[in-house]
């Protein structure tokens, strides 16, 4: 609209001109983050770092040890198992929070009555607000003893709990209130006809919230699933306090040790020069790469759900 | 005719159920941090430092006597009246058995200590009431360690046979202030970078931005940093704010504005969307009212507009200082994990939540002041929740009223 008014005074001219380096700088901010980051991440790959000589693209992306040979010696880094544990990790949490956040999202849009869903909204919000190491430390301090008490009951071999099925679980925990907040939303506005044709054409209510009403939400409640693995891809402190920080694998079992990318470049902070920190950078470009094409393939798949309508 | 009942019950089952335990999972977590950290709760935890200050002091002359310490005693307390002294079996601030001084007489020996620390200009130290005693060695003679009880070292001490040699002794440690007052810098400094930059953007592109091909994109890449994680915005810290901020900034090394710095892009997409939607709201008239009258854009802009979006500025602020408290992966990067007692804004430390993370990974893990950490975070979180909830609240009222 405000093209549509005639010639600006000197003032707004002033103050417009202001105002669009503000918004050209906060648009920047995410070209800057990619820029920077891969040029410093680039770095290992293309110089001798040191005499411990450059890495090697293709076994980085491959390789299924996080170092062969001494620090600051070798060059021979790998993230190959990283990115499949970090993938693997984020999904198998979906198992949990998926089905749990959709239902309960089902339940305050659809059946509670209106003072239970807005205590119960209340609850989830207060549920995304809680910090990631907040979810690290109940799950170190709660889960991981109960965890390893399963483990030892199955007779299975576990590092304290700590593996695979602790971050799946605070994982899940964390990525839940994301996908009731947002299933809620979309199962709200479901058009209100769809479900009293659904009800008049004599289904159950039951039926009528699970055939019509979850499927006419169902766009909805795909974002809010892929949401939730950006944020469990992305999530550092609280997985590195449960995970072990395995050094190899891929690890696929419940009880094994795990880790993920993002724990990888939590670990021995301490070190800041030389190779060891340099490539911390270019898992964090790996990082990004992952989020992004999972986001992609997620988005793409959406629009092809989406599009089908039962 | 019912058909299937039986399936229709297993699915509302699953519905109640996956309800309660969504509600069970926060209840857990409340139920879980108070149980563990709220007996460390107290003031002295917010006010104390976290590292203990040790000191090593040598009996000179030992004046062999015998004080009145009548109506000092109690329950875990042990006298020792050859030196004029209570010993307490007690715990730190981080909950770790400790024995302190009760009580230590005007008299004592012990006031006066020489001080072994050659690098220190002291050259004497006293016990003081308070201080956590950690060893007592005797001339020829076993010495009394902390893990036997305040009970054998009061005995040990007593024992008129046993010149005492030297006395370890040190400050309560494991409290939180370094940490606490970290992050009301780091709130601050963030939002004072944060909050005129969010709004003024929001103002660009709600109130000035022509709509077109190039804003579209730039609101796009805005919205893509909500997707960033915060781990990446760590790298962005160390590779750009720090050095920026050490060059420009006395700084020499990681420091607090450049954690504010990289606080403030997290927060920048947050700020920008909720001052945009409260900016959409404002009623249409009013803008053409004001313009009607002669003001000029900028003074519809920020005389009008502006002011009506307050509630929604408002709860960005609270949205924003419940990111910088929450906030650890990010801040471990730019500003590493070293917990630290005197805080400067030009050096690095710790806020609350990288402080759980650094007792976390430490060996072993301090989960009990952990979890009293964690409960005064989940406390502030509430606040800002009730406090988010209060301003839309009144807002709409107000908004129905007028």
């Amino acid at each position: 609209m405000s093209q549509k008014h005639t010639a600006l005074s000197k003032i707004d001219a002033l103050t417009q001109r202001t105002l669009t380096i503000f918004g050209i700088v906060s648009a920047s901010f995410i070209l800057l983050i990619a820029f920077f980051i891969t040029i410093r991440g680039i770095i290992p790959f293309i110089t001798d770092n040191n005499g411990a000589g450059a890495v090697n693209v293709w076994l980085f992306l491959t390789e299924t040890v996080w170092l062969r040979g001494p620090t600051f010696v070798s060059s021979a880094y790998g993230v190959g198992f990283l990115i499949i544990q970090t993938l693997y990790l984020a999904f198998l949490s979906l198992f949990i929070s998926f089905p749990v956040g959709v239902l309960t999202a089902l339940f305050i849009a659809k059946i509670a009555p209106k003072r239970l869903a807005s205590v119960l909204r209340s609850i989830v919000e207060l549920m995304a607000s809680i910090p990631s190491i907040v979810y690290g430390l109940v799950g170190v301090g709660l889960f991981l003893p109960w965890i390893h008490a399963l483990a030892r009951a199955l007779g299975q071999q576990s590092a304290g709990g700590l593996g695979t099925l602790g971050v799946m679980i605070v994982l899940a925990l964390m990525s839940l209130p994301t996908i009731t907040a947002i299933s809620e939303v979309s199962i709200r506005s479901v058009d209100q006809s769809l479900e009293h044709a659904s009800l008049a054409l004599g289904a159950t209510p039951t039926q009528t919230r699970f055939k019509i009403t979850l499927l006419a939400a169902k766009s909805g409640i795909f974002s809010s699933a892929i949401l939730a693995i950006g944020r469990a891809l992305g999530e550092a402190t609280a997985v590195s306090l449960v995970a072990g920080n395995a050094r190899s694998g891929p690890n696929f079992g419940l009880f094994n040790i795990t880790s993920t990318l993002t724990s990888t470049m939590l670990e021995g902070m301490k070190e800041t020069v030389g190779i060891d920190y340099d490539i911390r950078f270019s898992v964090g470009i790996i990082l990004m790469i992952v989020i992004l094409i999972t986001n992609l393939i997620l988005n793409t798949l959406k629009k092809k759900v989406g599009n089908v309508h039962a | 005719m019912r058909k299937k009942p039986w399936r229709q019950v297993i699915l509302d089952g699953a519905t109640y159920l996956a309800t309660l335990l969504s509600v069970f999972a926060l209840g857990m977590i409340f139920f879980y941090v108070i149980r563990e950290g709220a007996h460390l709760l107290s003031f002295d935890l917010l006010r104390g430092d976290y590292h203990a200050r040790g000191f090593v002091g040598l009996v000179e002359e030992e004046t062999q006597g015998s004080f009145n310490l009548t109506g000092q005693q109690g329950e875990n307390r042990y006298l020792v009246e050859r030196l004029g002294l209570v010993l307490e079996q007690s715990f730190d601030l981080a909950g770790d058995g400790v024995i302190k001084v009760a009580y230590i007489d005007e008299a004592s020996p012990l006031r006066r200590l020489t001080n072994q620390d050659p690098t220190s200009e002291q050259s004497f130290i006293g016990l003081e009431t308070g201080a956590v005693l950690r060893r007592v060695s005797y001339v020829d003679h076993p010495t009394s360690l902390t893990s036997r009880g305040a009970a054998s070292m009061a005995r040990d001490m007593n024992d008129p046979d046993r010149a005492l040699r030297e006395v370890i002794f040190s400050t309560e440690g494991g409290g939180i202030r370094g940490s606490l007052i970290t992050t009301l810098y780091l709130i601050f400094i963030t939002l004072a970078i944060a909050l005129p930059f969010g709004v003024l953007t929001a103002i660009y592109f709600n109130e000035f931005a022509p709509i077109n091909r190039v804003t579209k994109a730039m609101r796009n890449f805005i919205e893509t940093l909500t997707g960033v994680p915060s781990i990446i915005y760590g790298l962005l810290g160390i590779t750009v704010f720090v050095p920026l901020t050490v060059r420009l900034t006395p700084a020499e090394n990681a420091n607090l504005i450049a954690g504010g710095l990289t606080l403030a892009v997290i927060l920048l997409p947050v700020i920008i969307r909720t001052t945009e939607e409260a900016l959409k709201v404002v009623s249409q008239d009013h803008r053409f009212a004001s313009l009607a009258l002669g003001a000029n854009k900028t003074q519809t802009t920020f005389k009008v507009v502006l002011p009506q979006a307050l509630p929604g500025i408002l709860t960005a602020t609270f949205l924003g200082i419940g990111r910088v408290i929450g906030e650890s992966a990010a801040l471990i990067f730019v500003l590493g994990a070293a917990i630290r007692d005197s805080v400067r804004i030009f050096e690095p430390s710790t806020s609350l939540a990288v402080h759980i993370w650094s007792m976390m990974t430490d060996e072993p893990a301090n989960i009990a002041l952990s979890s009293t950490i964690a409960l005064i975070i989940l406390l502030i979180v509430l606040t800002l929740n009730l406090a988010i909830k209060t301003t839309v609240w009144a807002f709409d009222w107000k908004g129905r009223r007028s």
